[in-house]
């Protein structure tokens, strides 16, 4: 995977570029707003992390010229900026994400990978979780080798919390996810489903945890 | 009296200057002359009144005594005086006003009449047929009269060998202080309702004048530390709106320079991010490179030490932001506190997780509690009580978070069973870099940050012990109109 980072602090950005290429991007730097560019437009990249305070051309011009030439381009902007003003900025301008230096790089991961799922809709492999595989085209649920038996609600449910996992899936979202108001759902219609899908989800290696007040949340179950 | 006057001048402006207010001062200025004047005016009118009643008796006692002169016809080288009894008695007769006379020929030849009337002075300079008038005393049985006397020289006798004749009436000069008194009466009367009216008036008027300084008085004293915005005074006097000038400009250099230093804490802290960020990124890497234990721990301490700096970088950013008038304070909308305090616990759910932290959200059963204000730092306050829960409830502990309305106020609770705060650091940790413990990674400003917000918003925060164990913070916020 192609990730094009525009970072002009040499420090930081050979850190970044490393650790990005141990996660296993292919990474180029670009040092300034005008080699982002250029490389942006002439090569193709699957994501662009994009530093807003760039020498030459600045990251939000860069960013608009991408935008317009290449409107499917995952971008993520990186900046020291975050007043509520920039980050408007930054999104108007056609950012996808925006992180606040400084970060801890597993942040800055996740939030590409999650842009790349986005962006690159449905993946086209089954997904890997633990022991669970999730094929969302093929609508297929396995534990090693084992089909899931899943009603609609079951699968919609599990789908939600996978693509959110390790963040707390409130029961508005799950009701949304159905497509019902939440006061349809009657009260205990939700744990009811999620009381099935833990006993299904037993021996894969996941969690589905309450938590208190807001919802649930789907983990990897600590190492015994 | 010289007492008073003594303390009314201690009192005047000049003297000890800042002790009373312009108001005493002004009234004191104007009412203490005026004051004086009236005493000379009181002191004026009577020595008026009191020529004019002496007038109007010399004017009488001349013509009694050219009358009784009348009566004495010089015989030979003596005098004859025809004064019947029943004149006497008229001119003696009343009590209250004594009329006395004497006829006599100098040098001290006593004629006829009340010989103990004083003698006209010395000095008088004595003219035949001119009345001289003075006053004197004179003794009457047992106790002393003053009198108004009426000296009248007259000669007498042939032409080649004249002499001369003293004739006195006197007249007791009470009738005279009567008259007088009474003229002073009619006058001082008047005039003290006069000044009664004048003072009242004067006293109305200063403070009618003074009014547009106490508004602004009342302006200075009502607006808190932080507002640095210039003072509004319409419809002031000139002399006032120059001072409210003067205040302004002040107020606007204190501004200038208070942004100033304001916008430097800003830049530094953007320009720091960039390098932590550098920093924490290469000591992640070399915690992955290496495998040397003693290396991965000091490159730990290292990390650690890197984000504990990025968050001081973030808790300043916020602190300068949530201060009055930095421009991205001034938004203000209807915030639905529930659904905040929500998103903000769902958020930092998986960091309450790694810490073993169970965090929870109680939800109001009310649904709805909003507050008017601004979103971006309501969000950065509650986020902050949350952040200092998972911070110093420690591993184990459970930690909820609580919205719900109190009569017309919203509160936002954060509650953990930690080992809590001593009631004697619960008012200091609010102070910015105070912290009343050393554990946990904490910078010290995140109460002190809340604490801002909320009185941004007319609101509060106070720390309670929480049963059996830890702490509850308590953000309370007046609730926006439904």
């Amino acid at each position: 995977m192609k990730l094009l980072l525009a970072e002009d602090d040499a420090i930081l950005a050979d850190a970044l570029s490393s650790s990005l290429a141990k996660a296993g991007f292919e990474v180029e730097v670009a040092p300034n707003g005008a080699v982002a560019e250029f490389l942006l437009l002439r090569q193709n990249f699957d994501v662009g992390v994009l530093d807003l305070g760039l020498p030459m051309v600045d990251g939000l011009t860069v960013l608009k010229r991408v935008r317009a030439a290449k409107p499917a381009l995952p971008m993520l902007v990186l900046t020291a900026l975050d007043g509520l003003e920039h980050r408007v900025a930054g999104l108007n301008a056609g950012a996808d994400d925006y992180l606040t230096k400084p970060f801890d790089f597993p942040e800055l991961e996740a939030r590409i990978r999650a842009l790349l799922r986005r962006t690159r809709g449905s993946g086209t492999a089954a997904q890997q979780f633990g022991k669970l595989s999730f094929d969302r085209d093929a609508r297929r649920a396995t534990i090693e080798g084992n089909v899931l038996d899943l009603s609609p609600r079951e699968w919609m449910l599990l789908d939600l919390l996978l693509t959110q996992r390790d963040r707390v899936v409130t029961k508005d979202q799950i009701a949304e996810s159905w497509a019902v108001e939440r006061s349809e759902t009657g009260a205990g219609s939700i744990e009811v489903y999620i009381h099935r899908l833990r006993r299904k989800l037993e021996g894969s290696g996941l969690a589905i945890r309450t938590v208190r007040g807001l919802g649930y949340l789907l983990e990897a179950e600590a190492e015994a | 009296m010289l007492a008073r006057l003594k303390h009314a001048l201690r009192r005047l402006p000049g003297v000890t200057p800042g002790t009373s207010s312009l108001h005493q001062h002004l009234l004191l200025w104007l009412l203490v002359p005026q004051l004086v004047l009236w005493l000379a005016g009181a002191f004026f009118t009577y020595n008026l009144a009191a020529r004019y009643a002496n007038q109007a008796i010399d004017a009488t006692l001349h013509t009694a005594s050219k009358a009784l002169a009348r009566q004495v016809k010089p015989v030979g080288n003596g005098l004859f005086i025809d004064f019947p009894r029943a004149a006497q008695d008229i001119i003696e007769a009343d009590p209250d006003d004594r009329v006395y006379y004497m006829v006599s020929t100098p040098p001290g030849q006593f004629i006829l009449g009340n010989h103990k009337l004083p003698p006209p002075p010395a000095i008088a300079p004595l003219r035949l047929g001119q009345p001289y008038f003075y006053d004197g005393s004179m003794g009457e049985g047992d106790k002393r009269v003053d009198v108004r006397v009426a000296a009248l020289y007259l000669s007498y006798g042939e032409a080649e060998s004249p002499q001369s004749m003293l004739v006195q009436v006197a007249r007791s000069r009470a009738s005279r202080e009567q008259l007088a008194g009474r003229i002073l009466l009619d006058t001082v009367l008047p005039l003290s309702v006069l000044i009664l009216l004048m003072s009242m008036i004067v006293w109305a008027g200063i403070r009618a004048g003074l009014a547009p300084l106490a508004r602004m008085r009342a302006l200075v004293e009502d607006r808190g530390p932080n507002d640095l915005a210039p003072l509004k005074l319409e419809s002031a006097p000139r002399e006032v709106h120059a001072l409210a000038k003067a205040i302004n400009t002040l107020l606007s250099a204190v501004h200038e320079s208070v942004s100033g230093q304001r916008r430097f804490i800003s830049d530094a802290a953007h320009q720091l991010r960039t390098p932590l960020a550098g920093l924490k990124s290469q000591t992640e890497l070399a915690l992955n490179e290496t495998t040397d234990p003693a290396l991965k721990a000091r490159l730990q301490r290292v990390h650690e030490s890197a984000t504990r700096s990025a968050h001081l970088v973030n808790q300043l950013l916020t602190l300068a932001r949530a201060e009055p008038e930095s421009g991205s304070a001034q938004g203000r909308a209807r915030v639905e506190l529930v659904r905040l305090a929500s998103e903000l616990t769902a958020e930092h759910v998986p960091r309450a997780r790694q810490a073993g932290i169970d965090l929870g959200f109680d939800e109001a059963d009310g649904g709805s509690v909003a507050v008017t204000g601004n979103a971006l730092l309501l969000r950065e306050a509650i986020a902050n009580l949350i952040d200092n829960a998972l911070r110093y409830a420690g591993h184990g502990s459970t930690v909820t978070v609580r919205v719900r309305p109190l009569g017309h106020d919203a509160l936002v609770e954060v509650e953990d069973n930690g080992p809590g705060i001593a009631p004697a650091d619960r008012e200091r940790v609010f102070e910015r870099f105070a912290r009343a413990t050393m554990q946990g990674d904490g910078c010290g400003l995140g109460l002190a940050i809340v604490k801002e917000i909320a009185e941004r918003h007319a609101g509060s925060v106070s720390l309670e012990g929480a049963v059996p164990r830890g702490l509850r913070v308590r953000m309370r916020l007046p609730r926006a109109a439904a």
